[in-house]
This record gives C-alpha cells, sequence and structure tokens, in this order.
C-alpha cells in the first residue's frame, strides 16, 4: 500500500465514524429524549397514552394516600391544574406534600398518569428551573422557594 | 476575627498578584523576588482557607457563611467538610487549590527561566479572575448581622466521610487543568525546544488522576448513599465532570505519544486549552442554575454571568493565542494505516466524539428551550445509546494500540491475537448463552476480556519479565488498559445484569434472595448524635453459622428536617447485595434487593487506571 492510499483510508475511516456519530446523535435526540410539561401544559393538550413524559410541579396537599407499602396515588399540581399520579416503588426520602417534584412515566388512560419515576432533589427548596419560571408568571410563586 | 483575617489575607494574595503582573510588565523585576511572591500569595490564600475552616471548626456563627451552614450539633469531620459543603466555601476551595499547584509549580527545577515565569504569570492572572470573582460575588466572609448561637445545619445528605473528601480531590482534578492550560500556552510563546511538553504530561497526568478519584469517589458516594441502587445516572453535574475527563486522556494519550510532531503539538495544545475551559465551562453551568441537576446547589444569576465571562476571558484568550502561534521545531507526522500514530489519532478524535455528545446531550436542553420554548430532558437512555456505542471502536483499539510499531503497519505476533480473539468469542458466547443472552451484555463482557487478555499476552510476549520498579514503568500502559477492561467488566455486569426484587414483609419474616434465606429480623429507632436512625434489621444466610447482618433505612435529621435513605449493602467480591428499606403500611414494609454482579470490579478498576496514572508520572 502507497502511503497516499493508506491516508486516504484512514480519511474515509475517520469520516465513517463521524458520520456514524452525527446519526446516532440525531436518532437519539429524536428516540431518546423526553419532554417536560407542566399540569396546565397537559390540561390543554391532548393526551397521548403511553408517550414518556416528565411532569413537573408541587405534590397537592392533602392528596397523598398510600395504597400498600409499596404503591401510592397523589397528585401533581400547578395550582391551575393537576394531574393523579400512581407509583410503584420507593419514593424519594424528599417526596412529600407541598415540595417541588418532577415525575416521569406515561398515561395509561386519559386521567390516570403512571410514574416510574419520582425526583425530588438535594434542596428541599428545590424547584425546577422552569417550573420556576412559570410560575413566577402566573404568580404563583411561593416566597419560599429560593 | 478570623474572618477578617481570612478576608484580608485573601484580598492581599491577590493584590499580590496584581503586582506580579505589574511587575514583570511595567516595572521590569528580577526574577528571585518572582518566586517568593507567587509563594507568598499561595500561603495567604492558604491561609485564607484555613481561616474559613477555623470558622467552621469552632462555630463561629458571626461568620454569615458558617450560620448558612454550619450547626454546632455536627462532627468534627463534617465542621470540616462544611468548609467546602457550599457555594462561597467551595470556590474559596477551588482558589486555594489553584495556590497549591503554582506553588508547587513554582519549585520545578530543570526548565527555562522565562517559560517557568510566563506559566506562573499566567498563573497569576487565572488567581486574580477567580480572586475577583469570590471577593465580589460569593465571599465566604460575610459578617452575619444578627446575633445567633446556633446555625442551620449542613445539608444531611452531604454529612458521609466519602462525600467529606470528594470536593477537594475533584477539584484538584479541576483546578489540575489550570497548570496545564499555563504550562501550554506558555509552551507556545517561550519554549524553544519540547521541554514543555514532559512538563505538561506530568501535571496533567496529576490532574487527571485526582480526576479520576474525584469522580469515581463521587459515583461511589451516590451508590451507596442515594439508595437507588446504581452509581452513574448521566445527571448534567456527571456529565460536566466526565468531559474535562475524557478530553484530559486524550491529551494524556497525545502527551505520551509525541515525538515531536507538528500536528500533534499543536492539537496538544487546543486539548489543554479545551481540558481547563470544559473545567470552568462546568462550574458556570452547575453554579449559574441553568441545569436542573439533583447537585442543586444555591443557584444566582450574578455568580453565572461573572463565571460565563471568566470562561470567556480563558477561552478566548487561549485559543487566540492558539490560533496565532505555532509550535516551533518540529517533525512531521508518520502516519501509516494501522501504526501507533494513526491509533492515536483514532483514539482522539473518539474521545473529542464522545466529549462533544456529552456536551450536546447536556446542553441540548437548553439550546431547544431558548429556539422553541419546549422543555425537554435528556436522560440516561439517550447517553447509553450514543455515547457507548462511540466509545466501542476505542475499546478495540485500544487492546492493541500498544503493540503497534511507530513505522510500520506490522503487527508482532498477530496470529496469536486473532486466535485468542476468536477462543474468547466463543468462550464468552457459551457464558452468556447459559445466562440470560443480552447483546450489549455479551458485548461489553467480551470488550472488557478482550482488553484484559490482549494486555497480558502483550506483557509476556513483548518484555522480559525483570523484578524491579523499571518493568512496572515498562508495562505501565497496558496495566492501565487492563484497569479500563476490569471497569469495562464491572460496568456491564452491574448495569445489564442486575437483578431486582421486591418484597413486601413483617417482622420476623423469612424471604430468598438468590438461594439464600433471609431473616428479617426487626426494626428499630435510634438516637444518635444529630439525627434519628431508622433501620429494619436483615439477617442474611441464616443457615450458615456465620450469618451476616444487614441493616438498611433512614436518618432523619431535625436541623433541618430532612430524611436520608442509608442503603444496605453487603459486599461479595462478586457481588454486592443492596437492601432498601422503603416505606411502610400494616405493618407491612416494602423491601427492595437489588443484587449487583461484580460492581466492586469497577472500583478495583478506577483503582488500577489511578495506580497508573500515578507510575506514569514519575516515568520520563
Amino acid at each position: 500500500m502507497s502511503l497516499r492510499f493508506q491516508r486516504l483510508l484512514l480519511i474515509l475511516l475517520t469520516l465513517v465514524i463521524i458520520l456514524s456519530a452525527v446519526l446516532l446523535i440525531l436518532y437519539n435526540t429524536r428516540e431518546n429524549v423526553s419532554y417536560f410539561y407542566t399540569p396546565s401544559e397537559i390540561e390543554k393538550s391532548e393526551i397521548i397514552i403511553d408517550k414518556v413524559m416528565r411532569i413537573g410541579g408541587f405534590v397537592e396537599n392533602d392528596s397523598f394516600n398510600k395504597i400498600s407499602s409499596s404503591s401510592f396515588i397523589f397528585k401533581i399540581t400547578d395550582e391551575k391544574a393537576s394531574i393523579l399520579v400512581t407509583f410503584k416503588g420507593i419514593l424519594p426520602d424528599l417526596f412529600r406534600e407541598g415540595q417541588g417534584a418532577v415525575i416521569e412515566g406515561a398515561f395509561s388512560d386519559s386521567n390516570i398518569f403512571n410514574a416510574t419515576n419520582v425526583f425530588a432533589k438535594h434542596d428541599e427548596n428545590y424547584m425546577p428551573a422552569s417550573i420556576k419560571e412559570d410560575l413566577k408568571d402566573t404568580g404563583y410563586w411561593n416566597k419560599k422557594y429560593k | 476575627m478570623s474572618s477578617l483575617v481570612g478576608f484580608l489575607s485573601l484580598v492581599f494574595s491577590i493584590c499580590i498578584n496584581f503586582y506580579i503582573l505589574l511587575s514583570i510588565y511595567i516595572f521590569k523585576s528580577k526574577k528571585q523576588r518572582f518566586n517568593f511572591f507567587i509563594r507568598l500569595s499561595s500561603i495567604l490564600t492558604l491561609l485564607s482557607f484555613f481561616s474559613l475552616m477555623y470558622a467552621y471548626i469552632t462555630s463561629d456563627f458571626s461568620n454569615y457563611n458558617v450560620f448558612q451552614n454550619s450547626h454546632s450539633d455536627k462532627p468534627i469531620i463534617y465542621k470540616i467538610s462544611g468548609t467546602w459543603g457550599n457555594h462561597e466555601g467551595s470556590m474559596l476551595l477551588w482558589l486555594s487549590i489553584l495556590s497549591i499547584f503554582s506553588f508547587f509549580f513554582s519549585f520545578t527545577k530543570n526548565i527555562e527561566d522565562n517559560f517557568k515565569k510566563l506559566t506562573l504569570i499566567i498563573q497569576a492572572f487565572l488567581h486574580i479572575l477567580f480572586g475577583l470573582f469570590i471577593v465580589f460575588t460569593s465571599n465566604p466572609f460575610l459578617v452575619n448581622s444578627i446575633l445567633v448561637n446556633e446555625g442551620l445545619g449542613l445539608n444531611p445528605i452531604l454529612q458521609d466521610p466519602g462525600l467529606a473528601i470528594h470536593p477537594p480531590i475533584l477539584y484538584a482534578g479541576y483546578v489540575g487543568y489550570s497548570i496545564v492550560f499555563s504550562i501550554a500556552i506558555a509552551g507556545l510563546f517561550q519554549n524553544t525546544d519540547d521541554e514543555w511538553l514532559y512538563v505538561a504530561k506530568k501535571w496533567s497526568l496529576i490532574s487527571w488522576t485526582f480526576l479520576t478519584g474525584g469522580i469515581a469517589l463521587g459515583s461511589y458516594w451516590a451508590y451507596y448513599e442515594l439508595g437507588w441502587g446504581g452509581w452513574w445516572f448521566w445527571d448534567p453535574v456527571e456529565n460536566i465532570s466526565l468531559m474535562p475527563w475524557i478530553a484530559g486522556l486524550a491529551l494524556v494519550h497525545s502527551l505520551m505519544m509525541v515525538r515531536g510532531e507538528q500536528a500533534i503539538k499543536k492539537w496538544i495544545v487546543f486539548l489543554s486549552i479545551l481540558c481547563f475551559s470544559l473545567s470552568v465551562f462546568g462550574t458556570f453551568l452547575v453554579r449559574s442554575g441553568i441545569l436542573t441537576s439533583v447537585h442543586s446547589f444555591a443557584a444566582d444569576a450574578s455568580r453565572g454571568i461573572f463565571i460565563l465571562l471568566i470562561f470567556f476571558i480563558i477561552t478566548g484568550f487561549g485559543f487566540l493565542v492558539f490560533l496565532l502561534k505555532e509550535p516551533k521545531k518540529s517533525n512531521t507526522l508518520n502516519l501509516l494505516f494501522i501504526n501507533k500514530v494513526s491509533a492515536l489519532v483514532i483514539n482522539n478524535i473518539l474521545m473529542i466524539i464522545a466529549t462533544l455528545t456529552i456536551l450536546l446531550g447536556t446542553i441540548y436542553p437548553i439550546i431547544i428551550e431558548v429556539l422553541y420554548n419546549k422543555r425537554i430532558s435528556v436522560g440516561g437512555p439517550y447517553f447509553n445509546s450514543t455515547v457507548i456505542p462511540i466509545m466501542i471502536p476505542g475499546f478495540l483499539l485500544m487492546s492493541i494500540a500498544p503493540i503497534l510499531s511507530w513505522q510500520t503497519n506490522k503487527i508482532n505476533n498477530s496470529k496469536k491475537y486473532v486466535l485468542s480473539f476468536i477462543i474468547l468469542s466463543i468462550l464468552v458466547l457459551i457464558q452468556s448463552y447459559f445466562l440470560d443472552f443480552n447483546t450489549w451484555g455479551f458485548v461489553g463482557l467480551l470488550l472488557g476480556f478482550w482488553i484484559i487478555l490482549a494486555s497480558i499476552i502483550a506483557i509476556f510476549s513483548s518484555y522480559k519479565v525483570i523484578l524491579g520498579i523499571k518493568y512496572f514503568k515498562i508495562i505501565n500502559p497496558h496495566i492501565a488498559h487492563i484497569g479500563v477492561g476490569i471497569a469495562i467488566i464491572g460496568i456491564t455486569s452491574s448495569s445489564i445484569f442486575q437483578n431486582e426484587l421486591d418484597f413486601n414483609l413483617s417482622e420476623g419474616d423469612v424471604f430468598k434472595v438468590n438461594g439464600k434465606t433471609v431473616l428479617f429480623e426487626e426494626v428499630e429507632t435510634t438516637n444518635q448524635i444529630n439525627f434519628q436512625a431508622l433501620r429494619g434489621k436483615f439477617l442474611f444466610d441464616i443457615e450458615k453459622k456465620q450469618s451476616k447482618k444487614i441493616e438498611a433505612g433512614k436518618n432523619y435529621y431535625p436541623v433541618s428536617k430532612m430524611i436520608t435513605s442509608e442503603a444496605g449493602i453487603l459486599h461479595q467480591w462478586n457481588k454486592d447485595i443492596y437492601f432498601i428499606l422503603g416505606d411502610q403500611k400494616n405493618n407491612e414494609w416494602f423491601v427492595k434487593v437489588l443484587i449487583n454482579p461484580f460492581v466492586s470490579f469497577i472500583w478495583l478498576g478506577v483503582i488500577i487506571m489511578m495506580y497508573s496514572g500515578l507510575i506514569a508520572v514519575t516515568k520520563r
């Protein structure tokens, strides 16, 4: 193999690598990304069953019920709309009524959301930045949250 | 009082660095004094840091920062770690580590004076930037305006020995790249020979080793403290630490392989700037609160903007110099189809693509929000299915790269390698057929075992065994790769072959885990120094005489009204059995048991990589 041919091969190989990386990224940003909504956005839009998404808001006061030691039912609210959520498993330590939480999962029918993951974060005053914005805009901002 | 000392010494250290810059460029002063001032400024910065630590140890609540983040009830170790358990203190730690690096660098011998001086001047410049940042936006020495006798307490989740030492080690990695950055830029300006490459290699290995340790500690902590049973979550903050790590890995490889080639030297400078830029960029993303992460530090927009400014100054300056200056005295690139140089090039391309992929995934939500006003989250599935496939060719290349030749396309003993690869594939295939077959599991295990096997063959067929330190230095690259192989086996098995069992149990119940009988003895509440502990007690393998006790439960911290989970982990060499105590109803407790095969291999692999990093530092 001449030196020139070897280098040509290398350049081709590099291009193939880069191309496949770009394709991978494009494919995965379509397939493996979940959208993030507030309860009132969900209420406004049409519900697609079994589509994975995240919903962020507060756990509504007096909405939390223990069905068994590992299955729970509660509501996520942004003070304008609320969504009924079921969850099986272990809730995070910081999960409690009146606190911010993000849930991931899908609607099993038009009004019950099956959460597969519940996130409540390190800071007990934690609120996802995006929801903070929304709440500030709508005037439901609780001063307690930083 | 200590706050005042701390603040003044911080301000003095910044002034000294200003003076250093002025004296060089305006007054043109002499050399001996220069080193003295650099060291003085380092000592003052450390003094400032230790004054803050002193305030924490003595629970001096007249300091606002201490009041906000400490409590007199805490055990002493968490009072000390409280110093960097908050934004202000951690930035002071950042600056202190920067000073320590400058301090040690000022003792480097046998390098050209002008080059050394310029490196330290750039360090002084960085010191000023971050120093001003601390003074103006995150001063840890503010006086508490109200008189109090008790503080608000440290976030309980941070009260853990692993996490106490995680930030200093991680920061040593991040900030270590500052000196690599300074060396690379000074090298472009000053150094007439390639001395700077050797110096840069040493320091980048040190930084990389620290960064590896810091990341591993963080994920080990997440593994046993967060109670999710996993050790890596593709959280933005984790991604941010992974980016300079991968770029740093590319840098270390380039530095070890460079033989004076112009193109590679240029690339090294680029990587050095990139590593430090990524470290600063990471700090910006975390501190500005732009990213939603489990590490929700108190966010403040003005801090974010200030760090963004620093980021632009550093990156802008770095890349400007990079574009204008050319490395001197060069050899041409000896690029063949498959020799050491081409392997290096491809390895670097893969690592940079991986870094960019992670960067893209991390900031993609921000881009989408700005462009379409839609909010998305990019989590594990994206990263797993993008980053891992990109890394696979790199892992394959890694197994043979150290034995490639410099000058030709020939691979010594190639038949041996091909044969052993085929045998290994068959073995792994048979093994995975008997377990549940899983494509990713098969690929991961094959890669891991193949890297180890190829490295061992290379060690025994290429070098004569001699006893002594020299031998370990020669085989060091292979040892590092064996570490990677072991880690890959651990990562693959613990994530793909993880087994999850759920139970609803009352006290006194007996259940089966992995064929062994486990007794759920009782649930007990006890009072500890600064928390209340609720523990479910399990007796593992009760049929044997030496059954093992496992305790899993929760801690309640009254000061901050927080609960943390405490997983009960039974470590065995080939698996971890991970108990999580869930909620209860009518005296029935929910217990989750995870069986994580070969988790210990991850930590073992990391330790081997760090060992190799340190050995490589001593190698000329």
